[in-house]
């Protein structure tokens, strides 16, 4: 099972309680079935009778986490909870008792890998993922930049979804997808690809080396990429609060890199709530959570709104992130749409 | 009533329950009821470890008011279902395992800070709030409650007052029975009360008092308010290694006697010294008793008391100085023994035997506990260290470990061992002037000393019980009160 390759992830968190203040569902729904104590031991569990794998009011616990990788960023010796669950749904797959919502989505999203378009470009490559392409104004928002640097790119649509497919634990189609998407971008001879979805970046960062795929281009974030960019924003973007994103920062250590940002944007940082320690990114790390939990998601974007002072900008990283907040009302602007403000 | 899905009732009370909080706050999943079936304490979690079914409620309900706890309350009388208060689950005493079933009434929905009182310096907040969570709320405007325990990530507020925990910093800031103005609570029958707004009066017996430590037997709390402080300009540490722990002892009471404020005292017994301070400190300072203490406060006034207390230490007792870095080391790294890979796990067994006693009995304590256990127990391993000191004497955090393969496989046989040698460790505290429990409480672990350690006034606590829950529904059978 993959889930054996975990088990010290199991013995150490099946009854730690030090990570259970960042259970980012856990504390919207309150359940201690939501926390990485109780999923661990469930497993631990599973590790000694196969027979509970098959239990669906686990899977259906297994499939709510958020897997924001707060608690393994928190933790002292970074036990890697978010990897058990993450192996958990692969084991279930493999098993055959993925449930029908998360069977249909994967169907969906093997669909959507088949409509990968890439230009040749040479240069630098846009990225707009199936996440991505739901909030348009983002990649508006990069093209508005790129005019007026003067950066001709190529944009590639549809697809990239090998993200999505691995965290529904759809290993083999997410690495099919993967090795289609690597294949495109390698002979699209693009030098440079940015994207805007941090659980992209994380895809051509780690998954690809993970599967043994090579990337010749350079992989950016859309932030890091405008770091780079020799335009000038001039135009002050006033006081944000930025809301790390969980890719970015738990499975990445990209913390300066937004904050560079901003600050050629320059716009006060305030601090957003009470702590840097949360994910406030409304299941970015799930990348799919808000199709298959819709009611977590949204109790999650209340929990921001409760935090979030009146009117507040609330600068994230994620364009998912950016639609669950303004679903509810905030005020959230993508990095990119921030700096395409200050042009 | 025992619940059953077999009974037709089940699906009837099951609606009541819906009625009452709302159809996403009743769970009745097998992933809730497990999740609501271990908590800190050793037994249940050798027991799933040895693959044997843990003892699971019927319903997990999460109101979100005390009106909506009222409401769980008047149903569970109704049908006379036991109620089991679960705040984060946390406890090392088994205090919110729901032994008989029925409803586990989790109060984690109840998260809100109402209030912060800058006048008076309070915060009036739900109980079901993680401490963690109430602590960032207060430290945003400049304050700080003070309660710093290690469990601080998990534990609620309800918690601790369940059970009258204590932090870090409770040498000079209280343990949190201190830290109280006054409870909202529902009784077992369903009525919201207040306790009396202020703490400290001459109105007749203190209410708030009789609930503090009641561990969800004589009713629920849903909201507190408590007193914060600003935080301190300044807050300094310094270590000192002693010759033995009898030394660092005396070191340690006199610095209390002398009326100096220090917001902490820890000492390490010479074993825990050797392993503890080496492997979670990364101070490798050799043999002897490893004392730290520190002072906070206004900075001027932190170096004044830091300089007697230097005196105290080294002129009196000869305390090898290990400097700033030696007690700022232990501050840094104070939590990080809880975390795995450090804390004490299966397949070991291991148990925290945490008494405490006036300066005049708390060594025999010690060596008396440490002599049962090493006597009875050859394959234990004892060790203490003294964290929550008072003016009158310190609490004993004392642990023993079993190493695995010393612990019998078969569950019964590894909760009979566990239990004697709290049987042993427990009753020689008694018999020195120790009490059951300084900051755990006593949940089910240490029901059964109970009326050891009360004597003829048990009864009278007994009687308390029955007034306050005439239908015995609230937490059966934990503290040494009857079960169903």
């Amino acid at each position: 099972m993959n889930i054996e390759k975990f088990q010290d992830a199991i013995k150490a968190c099946r009854f730690c309680f030090m990570c259970r203040h960042l259970s980012g569902v856990g504390n919207v729904t309150c359940r201690e079935a939501d926390t990485p104590r109780i999923r661990a031991a469930f497993l631990d569990g599973v590790l000694r009778d196969k027979a509970w794998l098959s239990n669906s009011d686990f899977i259906d616990a297994i499939y709510s986490s958020d897997l924001s990788a707060a608690c393994r960023f928190h933790c002292v010796n970074h036990f890697d909870e978010n990897g058990l669950n993450l192996a958990a749904r692969a084991d279930i797959v493999e098993a055959g008792f993925a449930p029908a919502a998360v069977k249909a989505l994967a169907d969906s999203l093997v669909a959507k890998a088949k409509a990968l378009k890439i230009k040749a470009s040479g240069g630098v490559l846009y990225l707009v993922d199936f996440k991505s392409a739901l909030v348009p104004s983002e990649a508006k928002a990069f093209g508005k930049i790129m005019k007026k640097a003067g950066v001709k790119y190529a944009e590639a649509e549809g697809g990239l979804v090998s993200k999505a497919l691995k965290v529904l634990g759809f290993t083999a189609e997410a690495k099919e997808a993967a090795a289609a998407l690597a294949k495109a971008i390698n002979a699209s001879k693009a030098e440079i690809v940015v994207t805007s979805n941090p659980a992209v970046y994380d895809e051509l960062k780690n998954d690809m080396a993970e599967y043994g795929i090579k990337i010749s281009a350079k992989v950016m974030h859309v932030a890091e990429y405008l770091c780079s960019l020799k335009q000038k924003f001039s135009k002050k973007v006033g006081k944000v609060f930025y809301l790390e994103s969980d890719y970015l920062k738990n499975y990445n250590n990209a913390y300066e890199f937004p904050r560079e940002l901003l600050k050629k944007l320059n716009a006060q940082l305030g601090f957003f709530g009470t702590n840097d320690e949360e994910s406030y990114t409304c299941g970015e790390g799930a990348v799919v959570l808000d199709e298959l939990k819709p009611e977590i998601v949204g109790k999650m974007a209340e929990y921001v709104k409760e935090r979030a002072d009146n009117g507040a900008v609330l600068a994230v990283a994620a364009p998912c992130t950016k639609a669950a907040l303004s679903r509810v009302g905030l005020n959230a602007l993508t990095l990119t749409e921030l700096a395409a403000e200050s042009l | 009533m025992v619940v059953s899905k077999k009974n037709y009732m089940y699906e009837m009370i099951r609606d009541e329950l819906i009625d009452a909080v709302g159809r996403d706050y009743v769970g009745t999943r097998d992933a809730d009821r497990f999740g609501h079936s271990i908590d800190y304490y050793w037994i249940p979690e050798m027991w799933h470890d040895r693959g044997m079914e843990t003892t699971k409620p019927d319903f997990v309900v999460h109101p979100g008011s005390a009106e909506e706890v009222s409401k769980v309350m008047k149903i569970a009388n109704q049908y006379k279902i036991p109620v089991t208060t679960w705040g984060g689950g946390s406890g090392s005493q088994g205090g919110a395992l729901p032994i008989y079933g029925g409803i586990v009434l989790d109060t984690k929905r109840m998260n809100k800070v109402l209030k912060i009182d800058a006048e008076s310096l309070t915060v009036t907040t739900e109980t079901g709030i993680i401490a963690r969570h109430l602590e960032w709320t207060v430290n945003k405007e400049g304050y700080s409650t003070m309660h710093l325990p290690a469990s601080i990530a998990c534990a609620t507020i309800g918690g601790f007052l369940a059970h009258r925990g204590t932090g870090v910093l409770s040498t000079k800031w209280g343990k949190i029975e201190d830290m109280v103005m006054s409870l909202e609570v529902v009784t077992p029958t369903g009525e919201i009360i207040n306790t009396l707004p202020v703490p400290r009066h001459a109105s007749g017996p203190d209410l708030t008092m009789l609930y503090l430590g009641s561990e969800g037997t004589l009713g629920v709390i849903t909201k507190v308010t408590l007193k914060i402080h600003p935080q301190p300009e300044s807050r300094k540490f310094r270590a000192y290694l002693f010759e033995d722990f009898h030394t660092a002892m005396s070191a340690g009471a006199d610095l209390m006697r002398s009326r100096l404020q220090p917001c902490a005292i820890r000492l390490y017994d010479e074993t825990e010294t050797l392993t503890h301070v080496k492997k979670v400190f990364g101070m490798d300072i050799g043999k002897g008793a490893y004392l730290v203490f520190g002072f906070d406060g206004r900075e001027k006034i932190v170096d004044l008391q830091m300089e007697y207390a230097r005196e105290i230490m080294e002129k009196k007792y000869k305390g090898k100085d290990l400097g700033s870095k030696g007690g700022d080391l232990w501050w840094e790294n104070k939590y990080k023994f809880f975390y795995p890979g450090y804390m004490f796990h299966l397949p070991q067994a291991f148990g925290t035997l945490d008494t405490v006693a006036d300066f005049a009995h708390i060594e025999k304590v010690y060596w008396a506990m440490k002599k049962a256990v090493n006597e009875n127990f050859p394959q234990a391993r004892f060790i203490g260290h003294f964290s929550h000191w008072y003016e009158w004497g310190c609490m004993l955090y004392a642990r023993f470990i079993i190493e695995g393969k010393d612990v019998p496989q078969a569950a019964d046989e590894a909760a009979a061992l566990y239990n004697k040698v709290w049987d042993v460790a427990i009753r020689a505290a008694i018999a020195n002037g120790g009490v059951i429990n300084e900051h755990h409480g006593v949940g089910l672990k240490l029901g059964r000393f109970m009326k050891e350690l009360y004597g003829n006034s048990f009864p009278l606590l007994e009687g308390i019980k029955r007034e306050m829950d005439p239908n015995n529904i609230m937490n059966p059978g934990k503290m040494g009160f009857k079960g169903v």
